[in-house]
């Protein structure tokens, strides 16, 4: 099977240094990357679904990981490579020319060069929680889309039993491939992942798989290529129009009380939460 | 054992307290005389009688002033983190808080120190820093509640001492009250002061038995950079002393270098859910931080270690919360152990070169004298300390078990000794190490050691018991 995970990466929350806004527009300088962890779930599970889990080291099939955005992103791509994945391929952008429709738009026209059997993305990227790219470019390839996956089981790798996590429990629903399924948290639990050739019995380990050493060391000779944003669409202008943003109010200072009298008097008179 | 109480103290000596330090904080509440009169052991009840909270260095002057005059016991407490006892109140002793000394001056930059009070909680003091680009360099699991002040008087080690050496390296100044109330102030902030006997130093790592240290003027490092971490897997422990080695030497600055076996893993996956680093099962694992590694040097050099064979597998850290995820593979492995079964609990120390010959027949002797016992070892093999924890079998009683440990620690003790290694190397002695303290300090040192403190504390009344008794 081939799967083709397009990623976005995000700011590094762990990092000190956070995202600004100056005059309505957001500035990234400074902020450390890393991977939207539904797209790490996305590749973990294109993993999965083309490897034996006891022997992890051959992949059966082809893993393809897209991003869009500058020359730096491509750090992102080869964690990825590192991880497992075997091509990567970068489609040249800024962080903040394109929305979720150019991106759509853009994957149908690699889509349709690279003729992958699945295209598994995360169910929203952490940033800007938009969740738009996976249902729009189901909607512009025509193809059958499964959304929320807690749970993938390959039928033959020629359809794909997909559990669907939705409030107070699972859909269950197949759908034929090629597809687009984007996935949700529980997809990197230990059996959530039943490819055509790990044995039914297998349990991964919790969660996404670190990158071996020797395996980024690897990945610097795996093929990244890069794609312009025009060959894969004519129409790259964003139909959506961020107007302003705001970061929450910062936190006040608090204060210190002399003894559990004031303590109480502050929390009747001021607080007022008793 | 009967509950010690309040009343059980001379009444002069309450009165005169209160008189001297009527601001102070006093209580004989049951709950707090039970948590503030023991550490992180659990061997031995506590039997706190009072728990004084003084917030300035002249109440613990007056409290232990008016203790010695009344031959009543003190037991220094502070975050309460200690795995030796040297915090235990078990025989109804006062118990000297120091929750609420927990003042931080503003850091000085330009000497890079800052003055704290005893109370400050480790991490709080790397946070108090962090702003001005400086860092007191003593970390380890506990920082969260340990105190400043218990550092310096066990000398702490933990997970940065290959990097940076132990607490007493860290520590320019420090305010110690005598037992006779007498407050000195020991070589301020001085780097170099070359006039006599280091007084501090005495003080330092010797378990609140010679005198309270109430405030220290800490030295500060700059910040590291950018800290790639990664874990191997190691097959056998040659191969964990010879990636050492390799690592030691690297093009880089080592900051960590610590290991765990296969069961620490274990015992940790029973306990929580964890990112397991490797699909397969690895004997050995070592965790490596290292700091100013750049790319092309850390490729070549990961390319030399597997091509010498040194490891089997290795993982990297790609962003700070896959470090972290490392990071808790090792640090939270004394909890999974407590919370899965009962350890009993070993901290030593060995000359690296001996590290090998010990380990090899430490495995022996356990195989044949105690087959089937769970040996989970741990430890910060960069700096020759090795935690055992032997996990009790499901099928022996506590009873035994503990009988059977007693057994089995002077087997080790000897092995130790015999390899030119410490008992104790960074947790201390507190009451539980005391029997095994001759193991490591000959019958001289020993006496010396009690005979200064004869002179410091002539009552007895700091921490007694602990250590050695006299």
């Amino acid at each position: 099977m081939k799967i083709l995970v397009p990623l976005k990466r995000v700011a590094d929350p762990d990092n000190a240094n956070k995202v600004k806004v100056n005059a309505g527009k957001l500035v990234t300088t400074g902020l450390e990357w890393k991977p939207n962890p539904f797209d790490e779930y996305a590749v973990e599970t294109a993993l999965r679904l083309t490897e034996n889990g006891t022997a992890t080291k051959t992949r059966q099939g082809e893993v393809v990981v897209v991003t869009f955005g500058p020359k730096d992103s491509e750090t992102t791509l080869r964690a990825m490579l590192g991880t497992g994945a075997d091509r990567a391929i970068r489609v040249d952008t800024g962080d903040d020319q394109i929305d979720g429709d150019v991106v759509a738009r853009a994957l149908k026209a690699l889509v349709e060069k690279e003729k992958p059997d699945l295209v598994l993305c995360g169910k929203q990227a952490v940033d800007g929680d938009s969740g738009q790219v996976g249902q729009q470019l189901a909607e512009y390839l025509g193809w059958p889309q499964a959304t929320f996956a807690g749970s993938i089981e390959s039928e033959g790798d020629k359809a794909l039993l997909v559990g669907r996590e939705v409030d107070g429990g699972t859909i269950k629903l197949r759908v034929e491939l090629p597809a687009v399924v984007s996935v949700d948290l529980r997809i990197v639990a230990p059996k959530s992942v039943k490819s055509v050739h790990t044995p039914a019995t297998h349990a991964y380990p919790e969660g996404v798989r670190f990158a071996a050493l020797m395996a980024i060391m690897a990945a610097k000779k795996k093929p990244l290529a890069e794609v312009k944003l025009a060959d894969l669409t004519s129409d790259a202008a964003p139909k959506i129009q961020y107007l302003d943003y705001e970061l929450p109010p910062a936190r006040k200072a608090g204060v210190k009380v002399k003894d559990v009298t004031e303590l109480v008097t502050r929390l009747k008179t001021e607080a007022k939460v008793v | 054992m009967s509950e010690a109480h309040a009343s059980a103290l001379p009444a002069p000596f309450l009165v005169a307290l209160r008189e001297a330090a009527p601001q102070m904080a006093i209580s004989d509440d049951a709950d707090d005389r039970a948590t503030f009169g023991r550490d992180y052991t659990r061997v031995h009840e506590p039997n706190a009688s009072l728990v004084v909270f003084p917030t300035t260095t002249t109440e613990v002057s007056h409290t232990l002033r008016l203790a010695n005059e009344h031959g009543v016991a003190i037991v220094p407490s502070g975050g309460r983190t200690g795995l030796a006892g040297g915090a235990l109140a078990t025989n109804g002793e006062v118990v000297l808080s120091f929750d609420r000394m927990r003042r931080m001056d503003p850091v000085d930059v330009l000497g890079g120190t800052v003055r704290v009070q005893a109370g400050a909680v480790t991490q709080a003091v790397h946070e108090h820093c962090a702003h001005a680009g400086l860092t007191w360099p003593v970390d380890f699991a506990s920082k969260g509640s340990s105190h400043v002040g218990g550092n310096i008087a066990t000398n702490a080690g933990g997970v940065k001492v290959l990097r940076y050496g132990l607490t007493r390296q860290w520590v320019l100044g420090l305010e110690v009250v005598l037992a006779s109330g007498e407050v000195l102030e020991l070589n301020g902030a001085l780097e170099k002061n070359n006039t006599g006997q280091d007084l501090r130093q005495l003080f330092i790592g010797s378990e609140g038995t010679l005198g309270v240290v109430t405030e220290a003027t800490l030295k500060l490092a700059k910040l590291p950079g950018k800290l790639t971490v990664a874990l191997f897997a190691v097959e056998d422990l040659a191969k964990v002393l010879d990636l050492f080695v390799k690592v030691k030497l690297g093009p880089f600055t080592l900051c960590a270098y610590e290991f765990f076996t296969a069961a620490c893993l274990a015992r940790l996956e029973r306990h929580r859910k964890v990112r397991a680093p490797f699909a397969e099962r690895h004997p050995y694992y070592v965790l490596v931080e290292l700091e100013h590694a750049d790319d092309a040097a850390l490729e070549t050099f990961v390319g030399e270690t597997f091509e010498a064979g040194l490891a089997k597998d290795g993982v990297l850290a790609q962003h700070e919360g896959e470090a972290r995820a490392l990071w808790e593979l090792r640090e939270g492995i004394s909890e999974s152990l407590s919370a899965t079964g009962l350890p009993h609990k070993n901290d030593i120390a060995l000359p690296l070169a001996q590290l090998g010959s010990f380990c090899a027949r430490f495995g022996e002797v356990f195989e044949t004298r105690y087959p089937g016992w769970e040996i989970c070892l741990f430890g910060h093999v960069g700096d020759g300390n090795l935690h055992v924890n032997v996990m009790k079998p499901d099928t022996m009683d506590k009873p035994t078990f503990l009988t059977k440990t007693k057994e089995a620690d002077a087997d080790m003790f000897a092995l130790v000794k015999e390899h030119g290694g410490s008992v104790s190397a960074e947790h201390g002695i507190g009451l539980l190490k005391k029997h095994a303290l001759a193991y490591t300090r000959t019958e001289a040192e020993i006496s010396l050691m009690r005979a200064t403190k004869r002179l410091l504390d002539p009552n007895g009344i700091l921490n007694p018991g602990k250590i050695f008794d006299l």
